[in-house]
């Protein structure tokens, strides 16, 4: 923190504190938030880096109430609009509501008509150049603009989010409020390119270690799947759970669910894209509920979800980022009590990332291909859905798609499309060997001979302050302080019940009526 | 023998090779193409028709793949995708119930289009209630859908009650209808039902639990859906609240099918209505025969004379098959595709609803 605080400030902060208690049942602030707090209160422009699971959003959350006018919030994603909505739902504030392209229309001018009655905003980049919605806003006070996520403003973020950039402009349009930048993870590249693109001034930074103490990390080295099936089923009746296995396909959720159902007993499903909307929503919510021990799931699964009690992540197959991994074990143990991520590592793997990789970009002959239909008119540029869905038709995968899509919208009128391969491929080559070296830093991860925790650390130019007990398998790790007390078994949980009449009752609440 | 082979024996027997077994899977599926939902007329499948709606096309393919090799299915030609029962096939089909294989309620088939919105409802309401009724402040919702959460939203506001109230009316319509449905459909259509801290189970949860076969609760789910739709319908005083959830149309046309027919009865020529819908005349086309198979009291002798109706069927009869092409060569083209089309799907309909009928009437 570095300076002292004026009277003016220590009395915010005592403020900040009394929400905290009163409305979220904290007595103390976690690491970070109340230095980001403090700096928002007092209407500076923050940065502010903290990884997933140290409790972000009370950083918006508390100075909502403290200050005048709504707090926006800009999001990428509809499950975390949802799931954040959802949380301050649930701590009874009702003044709270988001605005996205899924909404009906009438929802959506409800919201606008009752602008003056919110306290929290959350609005996905795309929405916020509507005309109407910013017409809307710009009538209104707002209080801080909070950009979740800050890391897709960034070309060298994994998720780089093109809409994000008018951010900046939108925000003077807005009459520039105090801006809070959040982002798990972000190095310094990235971190300068945020600053930048947002227009942050005399910009306070908060830069909290990447490290998540009490998840302890194993990588554990196998030479086949069937080894892996072994492995992982062994692990798994014994330590503590519910837990996520991540996969790098759904046949593999399905497959493994299916083994490990079979064989352990445990409560098990899978989640993929390729299920259905609503069957998705209903795994979902089972693993919220309680409902299941355990689930295989692709990356599909995690973005917005808020489970403080999973206790392990394994990853059966490696993600193609040290980001992506930190990212997917940073699920574990929110609630602060002992985690632990393992990952089996099979050289053979490495085929599914650089998969992923190829996948991100259209091939030559595609590229080519659509820049010449576009020239010829037999590919139209008019909704942004439908064009990327004649991609989607003609082979592209979704992020290709994406990616043709960001480049071909600034060909103007009279420019010839296929003028643009060239600078397309140049685009590509370099964002792929970006990629290829992020996948070169995973795969020296698995293979460092020192601590892992160490090593991750360094990716980001940190180093560790103190050891820790359970650390990871470098440091030496055994798994009994991960053991459970009693194993699970395979007895028929009450809330499996398909008894129609008994169900019905519960869900309306009825048993207890008769009472 | 399990459903889902007993299942696929059976369309492969109505389908009779005609088409390929994409056209199976449109029609378990749903699609709503008039190709899809005129085959299921055309080979008297209607109340498989989105039966399967859920449907992933790899674990069908699976199983057709499961079909040929224990030698059930084959193909006619090579490498075709047509496929016919074999000899064994049809040994095995011919000893199968063919009433277990439809249960009663997949058949009032009327309400098929809003089937999907209709359940989305149904489980948006019963979780919403329950959360209500549980004082549960936030969750997340079964379902997204602006229109389907804009219409539970609207049913909840207009009800003029309390919402315990409600939700114990929708309590007491729920009982009333399973109480009278067969128990293992009462089962297959609560266990998808989402409350607080109870949430649905997926079909596949649902067939691993039981022990039944993935294909079987499917259909038995329909047959469930189905019956209360029906239910709604016909006794609406009974479902005053459920009813809600429900828009009852009085024909089972899609909307576009309906609206072309609008423009029609007012006078108006095929053409005409193309131009003025800014539709392909082929759309118009397809509606005409969505029209021709969903209500019989259509005139279509604008389109189709009696005499070129009569040729054509003697065409198909002669050619043994229900495929276009051979119909029209052997009519040396005297008629278009879509007369073609037109008189197979009002003899479908003829033949439906008198299956020991012959072709004349």
């Amino acid at each position: 923190m570095g300076r002292l605080m004026n009277d003016h400030e220590s009395d915010l902060i005592a403020q900040a504190r009394d929400i905290l208690k009163k409305k979220f049942g904290y007595d103390q602030f976690r690491s970070g938030q109340q230095q980001v707090i403090q700096e928002v209160l007092s209407g500076h422009d923050v940065f502010a880096m903290m990884p997933t699971g140290s409790g972000k959003s009370i950083c918006y959350e508390v100075p909502g109430y403290l200050l005048e006018g709504i707090v926006l919030i800009i999001s990428p994603l509809l499950s975390l609009m949802e799931d954040q909505v959802n949380q301050l739902r649930e701590i009874g504030e009702k003044n709270v509501r988001a605005l996205n392209g899924l909404m009906h229309p009438e929802e959506r001018s409800r919201v606008l008509a009752h602008l003056r009655d919110i306290r929290f905003l959350f609005i996905s980049p795309e929405m916020l150049r509507q005309h109407s919605v910013l017409t809307a806003l710009s009538r209104v006070k707002l209080s801080l603009f909070v950009v979740d996520e800050a890391h897709c403003v960034s070309q060298w973020g994994h998720d780089f989010r093109p809409d994000y950039l008018y951010l900046a402009e939108i925000r003077s349009h807005l009459g520039n409020p105090a801006c809070l930048a959040v982002t798990a993870t972000a190095d310094e590249r990235v971190r300068e390119d945020i600053v930048r693109s947002l227009d942050l001034r005399a910009v306070n930074y908060v830069l909290m270690s990447v490290d998540r103490r009490n998840i302890a990390l194993a990588v554990h080295k196998v030479k086949s799947s069937e080894e892996k099936i072994e492995e992982l089923c062994k692990l798994l009746s014994k330590v503590q759970l519910p837990g996520i296995v991540y996969c790098a396909g759904r046949d593999w959720t399905e497959k493994i669910a299916d083994i490990i159902r079979q064989k352990l007993g445990l409560r098990t499903a899978f989640y993929h894209g390729g299920m259905e909307a609503v069957d998705r929503r209903k795994i979902q919510n089972q693993f919220l509920d309680g409902q299941l021990d355990l689930l295989c799931c692709t990356n599909a699964f995690g973005m917005g979800i808020n489970k403080p009690d999973i206790r392990l992540v394994v990853h059966f197959h490696f993600p193609a980022t040290m980001n992506a991994y930190l990212q997917e074990i940073g699920r574990a143990s929110r609630d602060g009590k002992q985690g632990l991520a393992i990952l089996y590592y099979a050289e053979q793997d490495e085929h599914y990332p650089l998969g992923f990789i190829d996948a991100n970009f259209p091939d030559d002959t595609l590229l080519r291909q659509v820049l010449r239909e576009l020239d010829q008119g037999l590919l139209k540029l008019e909704k942004k859905e439908t064009f990327l869905t004649s991609l989607q038709d003609r082979g592209a995968s979704e992020t290709a798609a994406r990616f043709i899509f960001e480049n071909v919208r600034f060909v103007t009128r009279g420019m010839n499309y296929s003028s643009i391969f060239e600078e397309c491929r140049k685009k590509i080559t370099e964002r792929r060997s970006v990629q290829l070296n992020e996948l070169s830093m995973m795969k020296r991860y698995l293979n460092s001979t020192t601590c892992r925790r160490a090593f991750y650390l360094s990716v980001y130019n940190e180093s560790q302050s103190e050891k820790l007990d359970l650390c990871c398998d470098q440091c030496g790790l055994s798994l009994e302080a991960f053991e459970r007390a009693c194993p699970q078994t395979s007895d028929v949980h009450p809330e499996q019940t398909l008894d129609w009449h008994q169900r019905l009752a519960t869900i309306f609440r009825e048993s207890e009526r008769d009472i | 023998m399990e459903y889902r082979y007993a299942i696929i024996l059976y369309l492969v027997n109505q389908f009779r090779g005609e088409r390929t077994i994409s056209g199976i899977y449109h029609l378990l599926k749903g699609k709503k193409s008039s190709q899809s939902i005129q085959d299921s007329f055309l080979f008297h499948v209607e109340p498989f028709f989105h039966s399967c709606e859920d449907l992933d096309r790899r674990d069908f393919k699976a199983l057709i793949d499961e079909c040929m090799s224990r030698r059930w299915i084959s193909s006619p030609e090579q490498d075709s995708q047509r496929f016919v029962l074999s000899s064994e096939g049809e040994r095995v089909f011919s000893r199968l119930d063919g009433h277990l294989l439809t249960p009663e309620g997949l058949n009032f088939t009327e309400q098929v289009n809003e089937e999907s919105r209709f359940w989305l409802k149904l489980q948006l309401m019963v979780q919403t209630l329950s959360a209500l009724l549980y004082h549960q402040r936030a969750f997340l919702p079964i379902t997204r859908q602006p229109s389907v959460t804009e219409s539970v939203r609207r049913c909840i506001m207009e009800a003029s009650l309390g919402r315990s109230k409600l939700a114990a009316y929708f309590y007491r319509e729920l009982v009333y209808f399973l109480q009278r449905c067969p128990a293992s459909e009462a089962e297959l259509l609560t266990a998808q039902l989402t409350g607080y801290k109870m949430s649905g189970l997926t079909v596949k949860q649902i067939a691993e639990l039981t022990g039944k076969d993935e294909y079987e609760c499917r259909i038995l789910f329909k047959s469930a859906l189905r019956r209360l739709m029906r239910e709604i319908a016909e006794f609406p005083n009974y479902y005053p609240y459920t009813g809600r959830l429900l828009i009852v149309k009085k024909s089972a046309l899609s909307l576009s099918a309906e609206e072309t027919l609008k423009l029609i009865r007012s006078g108006l020529s095929l053409h005409e209505v193309a131009k003025k819908r800014r539709l392909s005349q082929s759309t118009v086309e397809d509606h005409l025969v969505e029209i021709a198979l969903k209500d019989r009291t259509i005139d279509m002798s604008n389109y189709l004379s009696d005499r070129l109706e009569k040729q054509i069927l003697e065409a198909a009869s002669e050619a043994k098959t229900k495929q276009l092409k051979p119909i029209k060569k052997l009519l040396l083209d005297r008629a278009s595709y879509f007369q073609i089309r037109l008189a197979l799907a009002k003899e479908a309909v003829r033949r439906g609803e008198d299956p020991n009928g012959t072709t004349d009437e």
